[in-house]
C-alpha cells in the first residue's frame, strides 16, 4: 500500500494497477447488492441488447476507484469525498483493465486532491472514466 | 474590488455551487438557511473563492467563518 501524505503529491503523479474481472466477482456482487437485472445475469438477454455476453455491472467496475484511491493514490491516508463516473464502454467478465489516476489539482487548505481515473479494457478501449476529490487525512 | 463587488461574486459563486440560479444570499446567510449546505459543498464554496478571486485561505480562519458576510469581510481583508 502507499502511503504518500499530502506534501509528497504533485499535480501530474500517476499511479495505476491492473484487474481481471472474474466470474466469483460477478456473483459476489450480485449477493450484496441483489441487483438481479437480466443484463448483468442473463446470457441470453444481454446477447438481445447487442452485447456478446452478460455486462459486468458498472458498480462493480467502479469499485475498483475505492482501491486506486485507498491502495495507490494516495494509499494509506485516503478519504474520499466525492465520486464522478461514467461508464464509456461495456465491461465483460473476463476483461483484463488497467485503471490509472491522475493528480490533476491540489487543495492546500483543505488538504484535498482531484485524480481523473480513465479505465481501459486488454484491448485499450476506454471502459470508464471518473473524477474522485480525495482528502490527505 | 468593494465589498458589494466581492459580495456579488460571491453570490454568484453559491448559485454555481447550489445550482440554484435564483438563490440570493445576504451578510447573515449561515449553512442553517440553505439545506445543500453541508461540509462538502462547503468545500466546495471555499474552494471556489479561492480560484475566484487568486487567494488561499487558512483552514483555522475558514473553520471560524459562521455567515456570508464573514467569508466577505475575510475575503476583502486579504485584498488589502
Amino acid at each position: 500500500m502507499n502511503e504518500y501524505t499530502y506534501d509528497r503529491i504533485e499535480v501530474g503523479m500517476k499511479e495505476g494497477f491492473s484487474v481481471r474481472i472474474t466470474e466469483e466477482e460477478m456473483t459476489k456482487f450480485l449477493e450484496i447488492t441483489k441487483d438481479v437485472n437480466p443484463l448483468h445475469n442473463d446470457e441470453d438477454y444481454a446477447r438481445s441488447k447487442g452485447h456478446k455476453k452478460r455486462v459486468v455491472f458498472g458498480m462493480l467496475t467502479a469499485a475498483y476507484l475505492s482501491t486506486l484511491a485507498g491502495v495507490y493514490l494516495p494509499g494509506k491516508y485516503s478519504l474520499i469525498h466525492s465520486v464522478k463516473t461514467k461508464f464509456s464502454g461495456a465491461v465483460y467478465v473476463g476483461d483484463e483493465l488497467r485503471i490509472e489516476g491522475t493528480v490533476v489539482e491540489k487543495n492546500d487548505t483543505f488538504k484535498i486532491i482531484i485524480v481523473k481515473v480513465v479505465m481501459v479494457n486488454q484491448n485499450q478501449e476506454k471502459v470508464c472514466k471518473a473524477e474522485m476529490q480525495i482528502g490527505v487525512i | 474590488m468593494t465589498r458589494e463587488e466581492i459580495m456579488d461574486k460571491v453570490n454568484e459563486i453559491f448559485r454555481e455551487v447550489f445550482d440554484d440560479d435564483s438563490l440570493v444570499i445576504t451578510d447573515s446567510t449561515n449553512s442553517e438557511d440553505i439545506e445543500d449546505w453541508d461540509s462538502l459543498e462547503h468545500i466546495s464554496l471555499i474552494i471556489s473563492m479561492e480560484k475566484e478571486f487568486d487567494m488561499k485561505f487558512d483552514i483555522k480562519e475558514v473553520n471560524k467563518l459562521e455567515n456570508v458576510g464573514q467569508m466577505v469581510d475575510m475575503i476583502k481583508s486579504k485584498m488589502e
